[in-house]
């Protein structure tokens, strides 16, 4: 058993998502930076779907009330436990009285503890992910609080020694400048040819309005075609006959700002999408704050799936260094 | 009939969607023909797709690439969707009375808040709607949304919220503004109309759509204590076909109580239709389905 | 020896709990250790900003509503 003394900003119970359930308008949830979220859990031992605790920008304060092995990963919110500072990406042991707290964010926004087992939270619908919007999964279908107790489950599958961690130039890093890949797309034809490049040239400011659901960058305005609109597509420019939003598809609201739509955003909905946030790059995506630049650079589709199957060749060798 | 208005484009979403839009504007023949490749594609039982998600006039599939590439899912789509040249397909799905109490007190507080965000704020959504869609009379626009079922064109935004678009030729069809400015509170159930949608809120928040009354019933519910519920926390089903039904607040009330009874069910029928049964007279159409759910 | 509060997350920073109520400290207040010098909004929600240590408020080095980085010094303390 954990008990929650401090909960932190935002910290949830999140797994790989919640798959397959797009037509019902249901978004996938799950830890936003998944690199981070799967190596947690190779560091405990845990089954590769064992729910973790995503902690954004402020850490929680926890009393571990039996023995057991943890792992933290992702965003650097410096870890203590019973204020002695510990190490990321490391197995961590941990004793029945222990008390695990963290220093304010020092790069990233998103930390990940793995507890061997797994956070033990009713499955809703196949997944232990919290998905707050409407109040389902996870803990109570809500953020942690105070005075929570969360027990451990079993999808633990082998002892992990404490001590064990990963080679560092697998760590990654977080800056302040980020480079997001997209491939643009969808209905980018309804951006002007001054915007599309606009889109791709502009350094984006995150506003403080960035969170599960989306991130919205404050930049420079972006104009669409101007056309008779097409009957059932609404008045504004920007708008199209309501359709279906990919994870980390980018629309500009009335050409304001544009707004990458995360792993908690409404499924579909009548504003032009005009790219995609690469698989790979939506982990990094995770680890951006409010006021960091962003860029966004255009891939192809194979480079897209170069760059995807670099990322799994690096969480491979992760895994067998691991298991050796 | 004719696909001639229809042209198909297919784009990546990132490296796990493709995205694949029918039409630009809404249609029921656009919509029909979602409905006919993605249930198609799901009859194929492909290894390595993760979401088939129909929308009003596109749809989106999203892959795991590392077992279904993107470019041979497209193949597959643009062999589905040529050999299916005139919708000669059957759709089963159910057609349910949906009651709906026009003009509540709910949403009309709701309305009467947040008149500084709307286009004309002198005049209630219903008024304004049913004035630049030519009606001389609010009554007489609940009437037209009364008369003619809706087919349940696409699920999503949040879980369950039904966009639906009614079974009338297309000069007939109800088209209205969001709100200049969205809210940042809709009740739960309301219903409302946005473009050419009608919808339901499943629950309450931020919302831009013109409001004109409320359903007695859920359509979603997360504790799934309802009968309708059993299978998933959503009732609505693409392709069902709705009819959203003007009641008093006396019956209003006992649905609520049922409701909260734990007994409400919707009153439903199943169908088998063809596309080209809508699309060749949708006013005969909606007579039968009228005819089916409350006579047969 | 000059101390700093200290914006531990980055979001935008306000010095009144409210548009028309006073802010929580000027320039020149003691403060003590957990009194509430501001608020930071990330995410819908506010964070309060206290003081760690005590000390007199000499500058608030950020603008109210300004938007700050997590790291970034709020107000120094003499």
């Amino acid at each position: 058993m954990i008990k929650v003394l401090k909960p932190g900003l935002q910290t949830t119970v999140q797994d790989q998502g919640r798959r397959g359930l797009y037509e019902i308008g249901m978004p996938p949830s799950g830890a936003m930076d998944q690199f981070a979220f799967r190596v947690a859990n190779l560091l405990v031992g845990n089954h590769p779907n064992a729910a973790v605790l995503e902690m954004t920008y402020i850490g929680s304060e926890l009393l571990f009330e039996q023995d057991t092995r943890i792992s933290l990963t992702g965003g650097n919110i410096p870890p203590k436990l019973n204020g002695q500072s510990v190490p990321m990406w490391e197995t961590l042991e941990v004793r029945a009285g222990d008390v695990l707290s963290f220093d304010f964010v020092r790069s990233g926004a998103r930390t990940y503890l793995a507890v061997e087992g797994g956070i033990d939270v009713p499955l809703v619908m196949n997944s232990r992910s919290t998905y707050t919007l409407i109040g389902i999964g996870g803990y109570e279908g809500r953020a942690l609080a105070a005075g929570d107790v969360l027990k451990t489950g079993d999808l633990h599958q082998c002892k992990v020694a404490a001590g064990t961690t990963i080679d560092k130039s697998y760590i990654p890093s977080y800056g302040k400048n980020h480079e997001i890949r997209v491939i643009v797309g969808l209905c980018s034809y309804r951006l002007t040819e001054e915007s599309r490049q606009a889109f791709l040239e502009t350094e984006w400011t995150v506003t403080p309005e960035a969170n599960r659901i989306g991130y919205r960058h404050n930049g420079q305005r972006l104009k669409f075609v101007e056309r008779e609109q097409p009957f059932g597509a609404g008045s504004n420019p920007s708008n199209v006959t309501d359709l279906g939003y990919p994870i980390g598809s980018i629309q500009v609201p009335d050409g304001v700002e544009p707004i990458v739509l995360l792993h908690d955003a409404v499924t579909g909905g009548g504003y032009a999408t005009v790219a995609t946030v690469i698989s790979t790059d939506l982990n990094r995506m995770a680890q951006i704050k409010t006021n960091e630049k962003v860029k966004f650079a255009a891939v192809n589709l194979d480079q897209a799936l170069k760059i995807r199957r670099e990322q799994n060749e690096i969480f491979n060798r992760i895994a067998e260094s691991l298991s050796s | 009939m004719t696909n001639s208005s229809l042209t198909t484009r297919y784009e990546y979403g990132g490296d796990e969607f493709v995205f694949v839009q029918l039409s630009e504007a809404m249609s029921l023949e656009a919509n029909f023909k979602g409905i006919a490749i993605t249930r198609k594609l799901k009859e194929r039982n492909l290894e390595g797709i993760i979401d088939i998600c129909p929308a009003n006039a596109s749809y989106m599939v999203r892959v795991d690439p590392d077992i279904l590439h993107p470019d041979d899912l497209i193949r597959e789509l643009q062999q589905i969707e040529d050999s299916m040249k005139d919708l000669e397909i059957e759709i089963s799905s159910r057609i349910v009375d949906v009651p709906v109490l026009f003009e509540d007190p709910w949403t009309h507080e709701a309305v009467m808040r947040f008149r500084d965000r709307h286009q004309d704020p002198n005049s209630t959504d219903l008024e304004y709607s049913a004035r630049i869609n030519g009606y001389n009379s609010k009554e007489e626009f609940i009437q037209a949304i009364d008369a003619s079922p809706f087919l349940v064109s696409m699920i999503g935004f949040v879980p369950g919220l039904p966009w639906c678009f009614q079974i009338v030729r297309q000069e007939k069809q109800i088209e209205v503004p969001k709100y200049v400015r969205p809210r940042t509170f809709t009740p739960e159930r309301t219903f409302g109309f946005g473009g050419a949608f009608a919808v339901i809120y499943p629950v309450q928040g931020a919302g831009g759509y013109q409001m004109y009354g409320i359903a007695p019933a859920p359509i979603y519910q997360k504790e799934q204590t309802l009968p309708d519920f059993q299978d998933s926390i959503v009732f609505p089903k693409q392709g069902d076909i709705f009819r959203y039904r003007s009641i008093t607040r006396e019956e209003y009330d006992t649905i609520r109580s049922q409701v909260d009874a734990g007994t409400f069910t919707y009153q439903k029928k199943e169908i088998t239709f063809t596309p080209q049964q809508v699309l060749e007279d949708p006013e005969k159409f909606s007579e039968m389905v009228l005819r089916r759910l409350y006579h047969d | 020896m000059s101390k700093s509060i200290i914006a531990p997350l980055p979001g935008v920073f306000y010095r009144r709990p409210a548009p028309d109520q006073p802010e929580f400290v000027r320039e020149g207040d003691q403060v003590n250790p957990g009194d509430v010098v501001g608020l930071i909004e990330i995410m819908k929600t506010f964070y309060e900003l206290k003081a760690e240590e005590a000390g007199i408020v000499e500058k608030f080095t950020v603008d109210n509503e300004a938007i700050v980085d997590a790291g970034q010094e709020i107000a120094s303390l003499k």
